[in-house]
């Protein structure tokens, strides 16, 4: 953020974070623990500026009352989501992705002899959370992973956004949490910036898919993991119910969909098993 | 070998003790009519203890409302005989219990943090469901795991090995205490509790927190079940386990459903988003128990 706007910006009491907090987790799932105020304070004052506002109180009762609320709550929900994504972003969902659910599907489905694997990131943006679990895939199969069928299916409804995708090139600033061994595996260097080995590229099936076009949802059927996050902002609440559902029935039995890692499924949908892994929260269809 | 460790405990002579004003503040605390006074002058006999439950007292962690409270006395009126009974049980124990050799690098390190933790969500969860468990569930969250101190301190070698061994095969620390010492913190946590003199739903908490349909007091076990869970989940763990679970798939979880408790209409997610903060709730907690001198060298 500016530093000459920084300077003039109002301060949020406690109590004023905690009505919007509130709000904002009625009213998109989204939420922002104690020690995320500051975080807040950020995203929301460029709200305060453009709706003239003088303090976060005034903020809130628009939000609240204003007749007009339905347009600014639209804003607020883009300001609240990152729309940055970069590679391993997330940690946590990240492990528990690696160190729980990828083992567990795979020696169930060995036992089964079934050696397809679907995945789908659903809202993939410039590629970054694909190929990332396609990395993670290929760390875990290692050497076994040619016996395996694996396709991660990755939509989103940006042109331009699956375009970079497909180009697979990253700068320094979107592989910053990548450590240096998988860095060397995994990306070659080309210019200023790095590109996504073959192998990986080969796994993920770019797609454009408008994920509020229900009819087109409901043939994407058979996937095993499901990476959803920081998409179901965007929705309105009976649209969100509805596209949970679906994500629901897009899983197989033993399947797993990850949201946002502040994002909860609690108002939406009763269907999964809610996962506690170290540090991050996971859906499980059972 | 392995099978006597609980045998070899019972005849350790040097097992640490709960000072003997704590012994009789849990017994007075179990006769029917006991006065405030005599609470308050048992408590003045050890003046150390004395200040640490006024300063406790008087933490954000205890207090209501703005009054400062000047005397055990005050403080009993204003908290309650419960809550001081409470204070003074988790501040003799923490004191008995606390690593004898402060830099060792052992569970110790996260022992407090795990323990602290699991008493902060099991209070949390108690209110969220109206348990009206009366500051207790704090104590026991505090105090279930006691077993591993008293394993890690006198067992050290088994005991380190049953740590790597839940790390290595990601089993619980109870299984794998049982396949290398022949015993577990639950039981060698509850013949502790026993020899102390500890309330019955401590005792029955530090056994059967891993099973609490099997507990008397089901509901505190079961609540203690399932705040040690959430603290493993926000990775305030002290075992090597880096386990995941499904909430309601636990017995405990089965346990307070059928005692009536609307767990179904918790919000588990607010509820692990808002634990977020909880470290520092427990350096603040762990602050204020020690002394400024004891503190200082922990930091420094």
């Amino acid at each position: 953020m500016d530093e000459s706007l920084s300077g003039t910006c109002p301060k949020m009491t406690d109590e004023t974070f905690i009505l919007l907090r509130d709000f904002i987790y009625e009213q998109s799932g989204i939420y922002f623990a104690d020690n995320k105020k500051g975080q807040l304070e950020n995203r929301l004052a460029m709200r305060l500026k453009v709706n003239n506002l003088l303090d976060y109180d005034k903020y809130y009762y628009l939000l609240k009352y204003d007749p007009q609320a339905g347009r600014e709550l639209r804003a607020l929900f883009d300001s609240v989501t990152t729309n940055e994504t970069s590679f391993f972003r997330s940690p946590p969902q990240i492990q528990a992705f690696q160190e729980k659910v990828l083992p567990e599907i795979i020696t169930r489905k060995d036992k089964q002899h079934d050696r397809m694997i679907r995945f789908w990131s659903a809202g993939c943006s410039t590629g970054e959370e694909p190929y990332t679990m396609g990395i993670v895939i290929r760390q875990v199969l290692n050497d076994k992973h040619a016996n395996w069928d694996i396709k991660i299916v990755a939509s989103d409804i940006s042109e331009k956004a699956l375009h970079s995708a497909k180009a697979a090139m990253y700068s320094d600033y979107s592989l910053r949490a990548v450590a240096p061994e998988i860095k060397q595996l995994f990306f070659t260097p080309d210019g200023n910036s790095y590109r996504i080995i073959e192998d990986v590229r080969n796994l993920v099936d770019l797609q454009y898919l408008n994920l509020n076009d229900a009819k087109r949802v409901q043939i994407m059927k058979g996937f095993d993991v499901i990476f959803c996050r920081n998409v179901l902002i965007y929705f309105d609440d009976e649209a969100r119910k509805r596209f949970v559902s679906q994500l629901y029935n897009s899983l197989n039995h033993g399947g797993y969909l990850f949201i946002g890692h502040s994002e909860s499924l609690h108002n939406i949908s009763r269907a999964f098993k809610l996962v506690h892994f170290p540090g991050a929260l996971g859906y499980k269809k059972e | 070998m392995q099978a006597h460790i609980l045998d070899r405990i019972r005849n350790i002579e040097d097992l640490p003790t709960l000072p003997s004003v704590a012994l009789e503040v849990l017994s007075l605390a179990h006769q029917i009519d006991v006065s405030i006074q005599s609470i308050a002058e048992c408590i003045h006999r050890d003046p150390p203890l004395a200040a640490k439950v006024l300063r406790m007292s008087n933490s954000a962690f205890y207090r209501r409302g703005d009054r400062k409270i000047e005397t055990l006395h005050h403080a009993i009126i204003f908290l309650g005989l419960a809550q001081i009974i409470n204070i003074t049980t988790s501040l003799s124990v923490f004191s008995a219990l606390k690593s004898r050799k402060a830099q060792e690098v052992s569970i110790r390190e996260n022992f407090w943090d795990h323990s602290v933790a699991t008493g902060l969500i099991a209070r949390y969860i108690d209110k969220k469901l109206s348990m009206r468990s009366m500051g207790r569930e704090f104590v026991a969250g505090l105090l279930h795991d006691i077993g591993k101190i008293i394993l890690d301190q006198y067992f050290h070698e088994e005991f380190i090995a049953a740590y790597n061994m839940s790390l290595d095969k990601d089993m619980s620390m109870y299984e794998t205490e049982m396949e290398v010492c022949g015993t577990n913190h639950m039981e060698v946590g509850y013949y502790v509790a026993k020899k102390w003199n500890l309330p019955d739903y401590l005792g029955d908490v530090i056994l059967w927190h891993h099973q609490p349909s099997q507990a008397a007091h089901r509901d505190m076990a079961a609540l203690i079940s399932i705040a040690n869970l959430l603290a493993k989940a926000k990775e305030m763990s002290c075992g090597g386990d880096r386990m995941s679970f499904i909430l309601s798939d636990q017995e405990a979880w089965q346990v307070l459903k059928e005692r009536g408790y609307a767990v179904e209409a918790l919000d588990i997610e607010r509820i692990t988003f808002e634990m977020e903060t909880i470290g520092d709730q427990v350096k603040h907690y762990i602050d204020t128990v020690m002394e400024p001198a004891e503190a200082e060298k922990a930091n420094g």
